[in-house]
């Protein structure tokens, strides 16, 4: 079997999402991470994610069997020598995103479009790693990637034009709607809504109202498909901060600063759905318990 | 004649090389997994055993290269040279309000079946892949288009209107279109020829019950009424959509289980039907074998659609004010005889009564199953939406086309 051209690098559950979204368009995909076992991991995950929708009567068995038999788990980033799309999905930090796309860089054929997804690290910095900067571009999906229907597509100081084309043409492939961002920390959504998230938490903590009835306030006042405590346990509560932290960074302003209840969360462990506790309790299928 | 009929699906592609002085299917096949690295060709010659092929077929044009180069190969071709192919008929699911009938494919015609992809955009973008295909792999070669929907276009408005604002009639063109207008019209006309009698003076209900299933009330050759609606979606029972039900529900259904659109219309179109309410299968005959063996959602299932069936039978009876004949046809109505028995009993009093021997020996041809004594005659007819294609292809190619 030929080696298919588009590739996501991290099985993680960004990389899951992506490869899922990729696949369930028709396209062949293979998802790489570190070890064959960790991009296999990652395959079950989307089988696992396939499932719950099954019960919600989003898919039938048999899409699911056709979306995996597209999906190819592999270890083998040299794979990417006849690639034509390659994102990535690894986690958010800077070195080990630029380390990857020097790699990618000496890999991939020079046409090649190269796509980071990021929510808060600099394109341009990224690209300074390569030999290539006018070619890299980000794509900043939101999770659960099959389900959300947005990508900010992220221009750094010095994509090109083709380069821009081509993501909008991967965009349509994945049947997103996109928005146009010029880089700048947090692009639009995670520098607004982050700020929220930390609000809500801050009202929490201030014992201003319960984490429900924040939640059900902002829902039903603000027309919100989520509240923002449960969209935080969502995200991971690791992630928020790591966020928050990077937009800190990047701006020095006080806004950014992640709520002490969110620091005391993530030291504790206590991450959100992923680990069955954050703000709210989650059973192993990640669906919320609710209270009696 | 010899004419090239395609049926593009997202990623697959239906082929028969039609001879039409002798109508005959000189090879028919298919291509499937078009997009994966290993497609695959099925391609049977009248005369010789079917073949397959393994191949990485990545789209539409290299699918048509295929499927032209196999019809010319020396061991399963049936034709030395492309220019063979005088022309190409091809399936388009949706022709909107604008095609009433089949039309030669032009670069105008192009642009306005795109204009049309909102209709239909499960199926519609597929056959225009198809279109381009065969324009790139046969050039100068005339194409035809042939509509689902065209058949069906007489309907009178009272017919088609829904009851909701007509603004959005006029907005988003949301009417009722009707589908399967081929096979419709194909065994209307071969009924007409059964019967021995002229299509113009008779008052017919053609059933083409396959994995989707339409009635259409077919009153002196022209479709008056048909249970597809806006979409595929709406009329009987079928093997995996819920045909007609109260709007509500899916509103009601959307909000308790938070649903979104697209959750939703999974639901609707590929959790329902037969797979729906039995959880056994999407295939009548495997429902009818477990209703058989005592499966009692297996047997509702299969109430619900016949009794389906026999209301649309007496609406429609009612709409064209009488009925001479009723015809069967698809999958399911060439054979299930269970079928057809059960949505036609009780219809005596229509003049309607089924030879029960007749009924169970049909065996894939054109059979009357009516009792000698029944007023309406009932016949089996298989459809060939194929040779309706080429029919359409050559009279069109014939009239438009110098030669």
């Amino acid at each position: 079997m030929a080696t298919p051209k588009i590739i996501v690098i991290g099985a993680g559950v960004m990389g899951q999402g992506l490869a899922e979204a990729i696949a369930s368009e028709g396209n062949e995909v293979l998802l790489i991470d570190k070890t064959m076992r960790l991009a296999e991991r990652g395959v079950r995950g989307i089988a696992e994610a396939m499932d719950r929708e099954i019960t919600k009567w989003g898919l039938t068995e048999s899409d699911k069997k056709a979306i995996l038999a597209r999906i190819i788990p592999s270890s083998d980033l040299t794979l990417a020598d006849e690639a034509e799309i390659v994102i990535e999905a690894i986690p958010e930090d800077l070195e080990k995103k630029q380390s990857l796309f020097a790699k990618l860089d000496s890999l991939c054929p020079p046409d090649c479009l190269l796509i980071t997804n990021t929510g808060t690290i600099s394109i341009s910095e990224i690209a300074a790693a390569t030999e290539r900067p006018e070619k890299i571009i980000g794509m900043h999906f939101l999770n659960p990637v099959t389900k959300i229907p947005l990508v900010e597509i992220v221009k750094g100081l010095k994509t090109d034009e083709e380069t821009f084309e081509k993501a909008v043409a991967f965009a349509q492939l994945l049947n997103k709607e996109y928005i146009t961002v010029n880089e700048y920390p947090g692009y639009v959504t995670t520098r607004i809504i982050v700020p929220l998230l930390n609000e809500a938490m801050h009202v929490l903590m201030e014992g201003v109202a319960t984490a429900e009835d924040i939640d059900r306030a902002m829902k039903l006042g603000f027309g919100f498909n989520v509240g923002p405590l449960t969209l935080a346990d969502m995200m991971g509560l690791d992630v928020v901060m790591s966020w928050m932290e990077n937009l800190l960074r990047e701006l020095s302003e006080h806004k950014y600063n992640p709520c002490p209840l969110l620091r005391k969360m993530v030291r504790a462990g206590h991450l959100g759905v992923k680990t069955g506790k954050g703000f709210f309790e989650y059973d192993e299928e990640g669906n919320k318990i609710k209270k009696e | 004649m010899k004419i090239l009929v395609i049926n593009c699906g997202s990623s697959s592609v239906k082929y028969q090389l039609i001879d039409t002085e002798q109508e005959l299917a000189l090879a028919k096949g298919n291509v499937a997994r078009i997009g994966m690295s290993a497609s695959v060709l099925t391609h049977k010659p009248y005369d010789r055993p079917e073949t397959k092929v393994t191949a990485e077929i990545l789209d539409h044009i290299v699918a048509i290269e295929y499927v032209v180069s196999i019809l010319m190969s020396k061991n399963h071709g049936v034709i030395s040279d492309r220019s063979e192919i005088q022309a190409v008929g091809h399936r388009v699911v949706h022709g909107g309000e604008k095609f009433t009938e089949s039309v030669l494919i032009t670069k105008e015609l192009m642009s306005e079946l795109r204009s049309l992809i909102e209709l239909a955009p499960l199926h519609n973008p597929h056959n225009i892949r198809g279109i381009n295909a065969c324009m790139k792999t046969l050039p100068g070669i005339p194409q035809v288009a042939v509509f689902d929907t065209a058949f069906h276009h007489h309907i009178p408005d009272y017919a088609y209107i829904y009851g909701i604002p007509y603004l959005l009639y006029k907005k988003y063109g949301i009417r009722r279109y009707g589908f399967h207008g081929t096979s419709h019209r194909y065994v209307s006309e071969r009924a007409a020829a059964m019967v021995g009698r002229p299509l113009s003076g008779m008052k017919l209900i053609t059933a083409h019950l396959g994995n989707g299933a339409s009635v259409a009330a077919i009153d002196g050759g022209v479709s008056i009424d048909t249970s597809m609606g806006f979409t595929p979606l709406e009329g009987l029972l079928m093997g995996t959509r819920s045909g007609d039900m109260d709007p509500a529900i899916i509103l009601h259904i959307m909000a308790r289980e938070e649903l979104s659109l697209h959750e939703a219309n999974t639901l609707l179109n590929k959790h329902s039907g037969f797979i729906g309410i039995s959880g056994v299968s999407s295939d009548v005959r495997e429902i009818i074998e477990s209703a058989n063996s005592g499966n009692k959602r297996a047997q509702l299932a299969f109430n619900v659609f016949c009794y389906r069936l026999k209301k649309y039978i007496g609406a429609y009876s009612a709409a064209m004010s009488g009925l001479d004949t009723l015809v069967f046809t698809g999958g399911v109505g060439e054979n299930a005889p269970d079928v057809r028995a059960k949505s036609c009993e009780g219809l005596d009093y229509l003049g309607l009564e089924i030879d029960t021997e007749k009924n169970a020996a049909v065996k894939g041809e054109e059979t009357e199953i009516s009792s000698t004594d029944s007023r309406v005659k009932v016949l089996v007819i298989p459809t060939n939406e194929e040779l309706m294609i080429a029919r359409d292809t050559l009279r069109i190619v014939s009239e438009q086309v110098s030669q």
